[in-house]
């Protein structure tokens, strides 16, 4: 924590933020505590629900059905919070919904139960991330987002990287259910940062990222599907996924097979690096882009994933894979703060920034879902390093498309 | 590798997939989860029964109290130098309904990196003499992590516990005396 203090220091040399700093430290308090929850989520889950005598039928069953539905409910969940008037009410009922599904979890794993918990989830996740970006955009001025949405990836990660250890910690010394009640139960510093943040100082327009044109109001996704840094900007983030989304679990079988004493503390050191990386490069990430712009720095992040991906596939040594997951840090930390950054700066004055921002979260979520299954086709057929490597061609790919093809997209200054 | 392949001996036993899976292991797993009011499933010479839900007058019942059998999905398992093993994630059995294997889950933090392998059944102990009701395994971590992962559909690999080749004849399985 002495770490950050130092950090904010060099912060307030600079001209300050737009908001009050209450608003803004509750900020980044709302992004820490609901990393935290979320990290309670996911993967792990399966690991509960396989201690609760669960058949491996009805939890993958369970999970496909959570993933449809978040995939489902990324642009409607956009054009949802864009029409919102509130985006801190948003938030909090977003919050609420997730600790209510892990209170459920933790008190009756049932399957009707469950999926109705899994589904809520879900639903409430489509809204979090949205609502989150929509806070930050009506926060600060323009010149400023760039900032604060380092901040932002910031704490996520620092989020995302405690409550990792700290859950595999509760798991180990309580129970897999203990796990669930701590999710819960972090939604509740969640709402309290988040009340924080002075409804007043979020301005309604920003938030969606301009005023609504109600003379040309058309469909809520006018000016997405035309969109056409957009549209490259959403191809390389499938692209991303794609090869993104399975390196880490192949690179946790390969540590499970190469490694019995230490497997399990390297998988979760492989988890927590680029947590820490994101943590502390994020705000750079942030203050370079309003500099350099946005290019130079998406190009980076999308360097680092092929060159991750050929070091996985030709390094022996699982102690070697931990030091190549700082490179997930890099591009963790670049996409972090890019992503709802370039939605922002294409979608300016259009009003339909959080529906764009969920129709290239949905296009990445596909990537996503389908790359695993592929990922997997090629390492059961030809091996770790084949797979290793058809991810690092298709990193390449989006890298190349990202450098022929995606403008600067950093506004004038005026 | 070389030894854990000295140490291991790893069979292949090709088992009916689908039959087995899908047929055989859930309807034996869903007996298995209320031992107290339901025939074991261990010393099965016949075929495993789909269904016994509740027991009307009249019906032959046995009740097995909780040193005599216990339900194994989801059941932590130790070495026998009590490293972390993973839990019992499924059970493969044979034509007659002998269990031949058990999966076992694997491996991991929080989910990524476990991976799901068959050990031989007759490697599990189910009393242990004497300390704790732990199931354990005659086998160890190393000789487990380069196991190939089980899939299904597929041809069973079986990690065997060194000389425990031969597949133990049904009805004997230690349970409790």
């Amino acid at each position: 924590m002495h770490a950050y203090d130092k950090r904010e220091l060099t912060v307030h040399d600079r001209p300050p933020l737009s908001s009050s700093s209450r608003s803004q430290r509750g900020l980044d308090g709302f992004n820490f505590f609901i990393a935290n929850v979320q990290t309670g989520f996911g993967p792990f889950i399966a690991v509960y629900l396989t201690a609760q005598a669960w058949t491996q039928i009805d939890i993958g069953f369970v999970l496909t059905v959570s993933a449809i539905t978040a995939l489902a409910f990324q642009v409607p969940a956009g054009i949802l919070v864009d029409a919102a008037a509130h985006k801190r009410t948003v938030g909090a009922l977003a919050a609420a919904a997730i600790a209510v599904s892990a209170l459920i979890l933790a008190a009756s794993p049932i399957f009707p139960l469950v999926l109705g918990a899994e589904v809520l989830h879900g639903l409430a996740s489509c809204l979090m991330t949205p609502a989150i970006a929509a806070i930050s955009l009506g926060l600060v001025a323009p010149h400023e987002v760039g900032e604060r949405l380092g901040r932002n990836a910031r704490y996520a990660s620092a989020g995302n990287g405690i409550a990792a250890v700290l859950m595999g910690a509760f798991g180990w010394l309580f129970s897999n259910r203990a796990v669930f009640l701590l999710t819960a139960a972090l939604a509740l510093p969640a709402l309290v940062a988040l009340f924080q943040i002075r409804r007043s100082e979020i301005d309604p327009e920003r938030s969606r990222g301009g005023p609504v044109d109600k003379s040309e109001r058309r469909s809520p996704l006018h000016g997405i599907v035309d969109n056409r840094p957009l549209l490259v900007f959403g191809a390389g983030m499938v692209l991303f996924s794609l090869a993104n989304t399975p390196m880490l679990p192949l690179a946790g079988g390969i540590m499970t097979m190469r490694s019995s004493q230490w497997a399990t503390v390297l998988i979760a050191a492989c988890i927590v690096v680029p947590q820490i990386c994101a943590a502390i490069i994020s705000p750079w990430i942030g203050r370079q882009s309003e500099i350099w712009g946005r290019r130079p720095l998406l190009i980076l992040g999308f360097a680092a994933l092929p060159i991750r991906g050929i070091l996985f596939a030709v390094l022996a040594s699982p102690y070697a894979f931990v030091a190549v997951q700082v490179l997930d840090g890099v591009s963790a930390a670049v996409l972090g703060v890019m992503l709802p950054l370039i939605v922002a700066d294409v979608m300016h004055g259009t009003g339909r920034y959080n529906a764009a921002l969920g129709t290239v979260a949905f296009a990445a979520a596909i990537g996503a879902s389908l790359s695993t299954a592929l990922a997997g086709y090629i390492q059961d057929r030809w091996g770790y390093a084949a797979a290793f490597l058809s991810l690092a061609g298709v990193a390449l790919a989006g890298f190349g498309l990202m450098m022929l093809f995606m403008p600067e997209t950093r506004p004038m200054e005026s | 590798m070389r030894p854990v392949r000295r140490a291991a001996f790893v069979a292949i036993i090709v088992v009916a997939g689908g039959l087995a899976l899908t047929g055989g292991a859930p309807a034996w797993a869903q007996a298995s989860s209320s031992p107290a009011t339901q025939t074991p499933p261990a010393p099965a010479s016949k075929a495993p029964t789909p269904e016994v839900p509740t027991i009307p007058p009249g019906t032959a019942a046995a009740v097995l109290t909780k040193n005599k059998a216990q339900a194994i999905l989801g059941q932590p398992i130790v070495s026998t130098k009590g490293e972390n093993m993973g839990r019992i994630v499924d059970v493969i059995v044979d034509k007659q309904g002998t269990p031949r294997a058990a999966i076992i889950d694997f491996g991991g933090f929080l989910g990524v990196g476990s991976r799901k392998i068959a050990v031989d059944w007759g490697a599990l102990n189910f009393s242990p003499t004497g300390k704790s009701e732990r199931i354990t395994l005659d086998l160890t971590r190393d000789q487990l992590k380069s196991a190939p992962e089980y899939e299904k559909g597929k041809p069973v690999v079986v990690v065997e516990a060194k000389g425990k080749t031969q597949p133990m004849p049904s009805g004997e399985y230690p349970l409790d005396e």
